[in-house]
C-alpha cells in the first residue's frame, strides 16, 4: 500500500476508535500493587509446585538409573511419550492459577489488554483485506463486461454469416453463373449481327455488272465470282487470331479483294506478316 | 565426555538454554548475540560447542540444555558429517522435541542436492524441525534467532499448554515425495 492509502487507513481507524473509546471504561491503573497476603499466597504456592517438581525429578533420576540403557527405536520412543502425554492431557483438569481474586484480577486484566491489542491489528487487518478484494472484484467485473461485449459482437457476426451462407447455396451460385454466362453470348452474338449489318450496309461486296466496269474490264483479271464479303474476311481473321494465337497469319488467296485489304491495313485493323506479304493477320487490340 | 541428559537437572525460574553445535564456528556468534538482544522476557543462555560430546570439565556448571540446535552449512561437506557424528552422541531423549536443525546455504546454485536431499532424510527420520537461513545479512540472522526463540521457548516449557514435543511433531521435517511415488516421512 503506498503511503497515501496508509494513511487514509490509519485515519479512518483512528476515526473509529476515537468512536468507541466513548462506552470503554477507563484504563485501570497501572499496576496496583498487589497486597501483601496476596503476594504470600503466591509464594506459597510457588513453593509448593517446586516441591512438586523435584520430587518428579528425584523420580526421573530413579528411573533413569533403573532401566537399562536399551536403545528403543527413535519411532517407538516417540510413540510411547506421545501416548504417555496424551494420556496426561486427557486426565489433567484445567485449574486456575490462584484461588486469590486479587491476583486473578490482575492477571484478567493483562490478558485482556493484551487480546484488545491484537483484536484491534485483525480488525485492520481484515479491513484492508476486504478492501483490496472489493477492488479485484470491480476490476473483474468490468474485465467480465468487456469480454461480453465482444461475445455478443462475434455472435452476431456469426450469424451474419451464416445467413449469407444459406443464401448463396450452391445451387444458386451455378444458376448465376448461367445467367451470366448466357448474357455473355447473347451480348456477343448481338455485337456481331450489329456487325455484320453494318459491314453489309457499308462495305458491300463489289456487284457485277455496274456502270462503267466495263470499261475497265481489263483492270479486273481477278474472279470476282467467289469473293468474301468483308464480314467473311474478318470472321476468318477473328477466328485465326482466337483460336491459334501462336499463328494468327491467315493466308490471302484471290477471294480476297484487295481494296478491302488495303483498308483493313491502313486502319491498322489488320498487318501483314514482315517476311511473307501473303499473310495477313489481325492486330493486336488487346 | 559426558553425554547431556534432557532431564538430568531441575530447570532454572524463567530461563532457557541453548547449545548451538556448529564445526566451523561462523554463525554461532552472531546467532548468539541476536537471540540475547532479541528476548527480553526470559533469560535465555546461548552455550556454543563445535560438536558433541561435550567436555566433561564443566559437567556441574552446565544448566540443562533445552533445546540443541544443529547449524549446518551446506557449502561444505564436512559441516554435514561432523553434525552427523554429534548426533550419535546425543541421548535419544532430545530427538523429542528438544533438537533442530538450521541449515544455511541452501539457496545457493553450487551445492550439490544430495546434501540437502540427505539433511531432509536425517531431519525426517528423526522428526525434528528443518529451520533454513540466510546468514549473510544481519536481517537474515535476526530472523534465524527468532525462529530459534519461538521454539526455545516451547522447549523450555515457557509456553502453556505446547509441549516441545507436541511442536516437534507439528514443524517436523517432511521429505518430499520420490520419483517413483514411495512416500517418505
Amino acid at each position: 500500500m503506498d503511503p497515501d492509502e496508509l494513511l487514509k487507513n490509519a485515519k479512518a481507524l483512528s476515526k473509529q476508535m476515537s468512536e468507541y473509546q466513548g462506552i470503554l471504561p477507563p484504563d485501570p491503573p497501572v499496576s496496583k500493587q498487589c497486597s501483601e497476603a496476596a503476594w504470600e499466597e503466591l509464594l506459597v504456592e510457588c513453593d509448593e509446585q517446586f516441591n512438586y517438581m523435584q520430587q518428579l525429578q528425584n523420580d526421573i533420576a530413579v528411573t533413569d538409573a533403573d532401566s537399562s540403557e536399551n536403545q528403543l527405536n527413535e519411532t517407538e520412543n516417540r510413540i510411547n511419550t506421545l501416548t504417555a502425554e496424551l494420556k496426561q492431557w486427557e486426565e489433567s483438569e484445567p485449574r486456575l492459577l490462584s484461588v486469590n481474586p486479587e491476583v486473578l484480577l490482575s492477571v484478567g486484566r493483562e490478558e485482556l489488554s493484551q487480546l484488545n491489542a491484537q483484536l484491534e491489528m485483525v480488525l485492520s487487518c481484515c479491513q484492508a483485506k476486504r478492501d483490496k478484494l472489493r477492488e479485484i472484484l470491480k476490476s473483474e467485473r468490468k474485465w467480465l463486461e468487456e469480454k461480453e461485449e465482444v461475445l455478443r459482437a462475434a455472435t452476431e457476426q456469426v450469424k451474419a454469416l451464416q445467413e449469407e451462407n444459406e443464401r448463396l447455396s450452391e445451387t444458386s451460385v451455378l444458376l448465376d453463373m448461367k445467367k451470366k454466362l448466357k448474357k455473355m453470348k447473347d451480348f456477343q452474338d448481338n455485337l456481331l449481327s450489329t456487325l455484320s449489318d453494318i459491314l453489309q450496309e457499308h462495305f458491300p461486296l463489289p456487284q457485277e455488272g455496274e456502270n462503267g466496269n466495263k470499261r475497265k474490264k481489263k483492270f479486273r483479271p481477278e474472279p470476282r465470282g467467289d469473293l468474301i464479303s468483308l464480314h467473311d474476311i474478318l470472321e476468318l481473321l477473328m477466328n485465326k487470331t482466337v483460336e491459334t494465337p501462336h499463328e494468327p497469319y491467315v493466308v490471302m488467296n484471290e477471294s480476297f479483294w484487295p481494296p478491302y485489304i488495303e483498308m483493313l491495313l491502313r486502319y491498322g485493323i489488320a498487318s501483314r506478316h514482315p517476311d511473307d506479304s501473303v499473310k495477313i493477320r489481325l492486330e493486336s487490340f488487346y | 565426555m559426558s553425554s547431556i541428559k534432557p532431564f538430568s537437572k531441575l530447570p532454572q525460574l524463567n530461563t532457557a538454554n541453548v547449545l548451538l553445535v556448529e564445526n566451523e564456528g561462523k554463525l554461532q556468534n552472531d546467532l548468539a548475540d541476536a537471540i540475547v538482544q532479541q528476548e527480553n522476557n526470559v533469560n535465555v543462555t546461548v552455550r556454543l560447542a563445535r560438536g558433541l560430546p561435550l567436555p566433561a570439565e564443566n559437567e556441574e556448571n552446565r544448566p540443562r540444555i533445552d533445546l540443541v540446535v544443529f547449524i549446518v552449512h551446506l557449502s561444505s561437506e564436512l559441516s554435514l558429517v561432523s553434525t552427523e557424528n554429534s548426533l550419535k552422541q546425543l541421548d535419544t531423549g532430545y530427538f523429542l522435541g528438544k533438537v533442530c536443525f538450521l541449515v544455511t546455504g541452501a539457496r545457493c546454485g553450487l551445492v550439490p542436492d544430495e546434501r540437502l536431499v540427505s539433511l531432509r532424510k536425517l531431519a525426517g527420520s528423526l522428526h525434528c524441525p528443518l529451520l533454513f537461513a540466510e546468514d549473510q545479512t544481519r536481517e537474515g540472522v535476526s530472523t534465524a534467532a527468532q525462529r530459534v526463540l519461538k521454539i526455545l521457548r516451547v522447549s523450555a516449557g515457557l509456553v502453556p499448554m505446547v509441549t516441545g514435543l507436541y511442536l516437534s511433531s507439528l514443524t517436523r521435517c517432511t521429505v518430499p515425495l520420490d520419483s517413483d511415488g514411495s512416500v517418505q516421512d
